[in-house]
C-alpha cells in the first residue's frame, strides 16, 4: 500500500480484481460506490500490463487506486462489468488499445479502431510513424516502404519501356 | 485476359461511334476479369473479421418486422461524428448500438511523445466545448508529479476561466437540446452568451477556441484591461440572457411534452453506468467533484451541490440552468476574493518529474474528467490517461431508448450533452 496526498493505492494480482472490488463496493464501511476510472498501463515488452481502477467513496477523503497486475504474454483478466455496467466501454477501450482480454465480457470488441484492425496501438512496442523504422515490425509490410521496392523485376517481366511509360504518364 | 466481344459492322457507323463502342467493349471485358488476375491483388486478400460478440449478435439479428437504421456519422444531431445503429420496429426503437471512433486521433498516445508543457496543448481539442477544463486536470496532475503549487492568484484565475467555460458550455447544451426538437431560438441565445465569453477568454489567453492557457505551475497570462471590461459588460447582461432563454424553454408546452418523462434514469442505474456530472445530479445523486474531492480553490467558495429529483431530460435541462446560475454566483465570489501576486511559479521549460504516479479529477461541464499520469523521470509522461465523462455517459443511451420513438432518441441524447471530440479522444 502506498499513498500520496489524496490517493490511496492498493496492488493486487489481476485474477482477484472482481473479489477485491466487490468487497470495496459492497462493504458499508468502505462504500466505494463510484468507479471513477479504469485504464490499462503497459510497462514494456519484457514487463507486465496493469489494469488500474480508481474508486470514489463518500466515507473516505481520498481516491482509491487499485492496480491489478496482468501477465503480458497471456493478458486475461476477469471482467468487472458485473459490478459496474459502465465499465463496458472502458474494457472495450483497453482491449482495443492494449489487447487485454476480459473474460466474461459479453461485448469485447474494438471501440475506436475498425473491426479488421490488427494491432494494439497503445502498447509500448507500437511505435509512432516517426519511429517506425526502428520498430521490430518494420519491413513486415513492404508496400509501406517504397525505398525497398525492386522495380527492375517489373521491367524484366513486362519488357523494356514499361517503367518509362509509367513514369511519363505520371 | 481479353475476351471476344462482337463489335457491330462499322460500315454504317461513323468513327466516333466506333471508338465509343470499342471503349464500352473494353470496359466490359475489364469488368468480367476475375479480381485475382489483377497484378498485385492476390497478395492483399480481405482481412478476416473477428467473430461476433454476444451483444453484437443480439443487436444485429433481426426479427420479423424489425430493421436497422444508421443515424450518422454525418447526422447533424449526433453532436459530432458518431453513428448510432438503431434497430426499429416501425417507429419504435428496440435496440441501439453506438459506433465510435470516427474522430479518434490517439491523443493519449501522442501525449506520451510530448513534453509535459506540450501535453497541455494536445488536450485542448479533446472536449472542444470545455477546453479550459481539459487543461485543468493535466495541469493539476503534473503539478502533483513535479511537487509544486501554483501561486494563489493563478488558482483564482483558473477557477474564474473554468467557471466561465462551464457557463458557455451549459448555455450551448440548452440551445442544442431545443434545436434537436426543432426550436431555433434558444441556440441563438446560447451563442450570444457563448460568443461573449469566448471573446473574453480569447482576450485573456490570446486564442479563440483552443485557449492553451494553463501551464504547469500557473497560467500563461495575468488578467488584462480588455478581459476585465468584457467581464464587466457580460456580468451586467448575463442574467437577462439566461432569463430570455429560460422564458423560451422552461414553460414551453412542446418542450415540456418532449422532455418530461423522457429518458428517465434512476440514480442507482446512473452510478452503475458511470454517468457523472450534471446528468448524475439530475438523477438525485449529490456527487460533485468540486465538493466531494475539493481541488483548486473550491474549498474557499460557498456553494451547495444542486440536485434534481426527476432524472429525465427535463431534469437534466433544469440542472444545467441551475448550474449556470450557480457558476455566476461562484464567479462573483472569485472576483471579490481575487488576491494580487504572480500568476506563474518558477518552472523550467522542460520539466522532468521524479518517477511516480498522479491522479487528478475535476468537475467538467459533462462530469468527472480525470487524468492519470505516470512519470518515469524523463521529459515526457510514460503513460497519460484521460477519462472523458461523455464517453462513459453515452452508455446510457442504449439503456434508455428501447421502447421509445426514434424521434426522441436525439432529444434524449442531446440532454446528456455528449461531445464527440472528447468521446473519441
Amino acid at each position: 500500500m502506498w499513498t500520496d496526498e489524496d490517493t490511496v493505492e492498493v496492488s493486487i494480482s489481476g485474477d482477484r480484481n472482481v473479489a477485491v472490488l466487490q468487497v470495496l463496493r459492497d462493504d458499508p464501511e468502505l462504500n466505494f460506490f463510484f468507479l471513477a476510472d479504469a485504464a490499462a498501463v503497459d510497462y514494456g515488452p519484457t514487463e507486465h500490463f496493469e489494469v488500474v481502477y480508481h474508486l470514489y467513496s463518500d466515507r473516505h477523503p481520498a481516491w482509491l487506486r487499485v492496480r491489478a497486475r496482468v501477465n503480458r504474454a497471456d493478458p486475461h483478466v476477469p471482467t468487472i462489468t458485473g459490478l459496474w455496467e459502465g465499465a463496458m466501454f472502458h474494457e472495450r477501450e483497453m482491449y482495443d488499445m492494449m489487447g487485454i482480454l476480459f473474460d466474461g465480457n459479453r461485448d469485447l470488441r474494438r471501440i475506436y479502431m475498425s473491426p479488421d484492425y490488427r494491432s494494439f496501438p497503445q502498447r509500448k512496442d507500437f511505435l509512432l510513424p516517426d519511429d517506425a523504422a526502428d520498430s521490430s515490425a518494420a519491413g513486415v509490410r513492404p508496400l509501406e516502404r517504397p525505398e525497398t521496392w525492386d522495380l527492375s523485376r517489373l521491367s524484366d517481366e513486362l519488357g523494356p519501356g514499361v517503367l518509362a511509360n509509367a513514369e511519363g504518364e505520371s | 485476359m481479353t475476351s471476344e466481344v462482337k463489335i457491330p459492322d462499322p460500315i454504317d457507323l461513323d468513327r466516333a461511334e466506333e471508338a465509343r463502342l470499342r471503349r464500352v467493349a473494353g470496359l466490359a471485358a475489364q469488368r468480367t476479369t476475375p479480381a485475382g488476375e489483377y497484378a498485385g491483388f492476390e497478395s492483399v486478400g480481405l482481412p478476416e473479421l473477428p467473430p461476433q460478440t454476444e451483444r453484437e449478435r443480439q443487436v444485429y439479428t433481426l426479427e420479423e418486422g424489425e430493421m436497422l437504421v444508421n443515424m450518422g456519422p454525418q447526422h447533424p444531431s449526433t453532436h459530432g461524428v458518431m453513428r448510432l445503429v438503431v434497430k426499429v420496429r416501425g417507429e419504435v426503437v428496440t435496440d441501439i448500438d453506438p459506433v465510435l471512433g470516427y474522430l479518434h486521433r490517439g491523443i493519449e498516445k501522442l501525449c506520451e511523445e510530448a513534453t509535459y508543457t506540450t501535453v497541455l496543448t494536445y488536450v485542448d481539442p479533446m472536449d472542444y466545448l470545455s477546453t479550459m477544463h481539459n487543461e485543468h486536470a493535466p495541469a493539476i496532475a503534473f503539478e502533483k508529479l513535479y511537487g509544486i503549487t501554483p501561486p494563489r492568484r493563478a488558482e483564482y484565475i483558473r477557477a474564474l476561466v473554468v467557471e466561465l467555460n462551464r457557463i458557455f458550455s451549459h448555455s450551448l447544451m440548452m440551445g442544442f437540446l431545443a434545436l434537436d426538437m426543432g426550436g431555433i431560438t434558444p441556440i441563438l441565445y446560447g451563442f450570444i452568451n457563448r460568443d461573449e465569453i469566448v471573446d473574453m477568454l480569447s482576450a485573456i489567453s490570446g486564442q479563440r477556441m483552443l485557449f492553451n492557457f494553463f501551464r504547469v505551475g500557473g497560467v500563461n497570462w495575468d488578467t488584462n484591461d480588455e478581459f476585465l471590461s468584457r467581464l464587466g459588460t457580460w456580468r451586467g447582461n448575463v442574467l437577462k440572457n439566461v432569463e430570455m432563454s429560460e422564458r423560451v424553454m422552461t414553460d414551453n408546452e412542446v418542450f415540456r411534452a418532449r422532455t418530461i418523462g423522457m429518458g428517465t434514469l434512476s440514480g442507482k442505474d446512473a452510478i452503475a453506468l458511470g454517468v457523472s456530472g450534471p446528468n448524475l445530479r439530475a438523477s438525485g445523486v449529490a456527487f460533485d467533484v468540486r465538493k466531494a474531492h475539493p481541488y483548486s480553490i473550491y474549498p474557499e467558495l460557498e456553494f451547495e451541490v444542486i440536485t434534481q429529483a426527476g432524472g429525465d431530460s427535463n431534469a437534466r435541462y433544469l440542472q444545467r440552468l441551475a448550474e449556470v446560475k450557480q457558476s455566476i454566483h461562484l464567479i462573483d465570489q472569485i472576483i471579490d476574493k481575487m488576491p494580487h501576486g504572480p500568476v506563474q511559479a518558477q518552472v523550467p521549460g522542460i520539466i522532468r518529474p521524479k518517477p511516480g504516479r498522479a491522479y487528478a479529477a475535476i468537475e467538467s461541464p459533462r462530469g468527472l474528467y480525470s487524468v492519470y499520469a505516470i512519470s518515469d523521470g524523463g521529459p515526457t509522461p510514460y503513460r497519460f490517461r484521460m477519462r472523458d465523462p461523455s464517453f462513459v455517459s453515452l452508455q446510457a443511451i442504449p439503456k434508455l431508448m428501447p421502447g421509445r420513438l426514434i424521434a426522441d432518441t436525439m432529444a434524449v441524447m442531446a440532454s446528456f450533452d455528449p461531445v464527440m471530440g472528447g468521446v473519441d479522444k
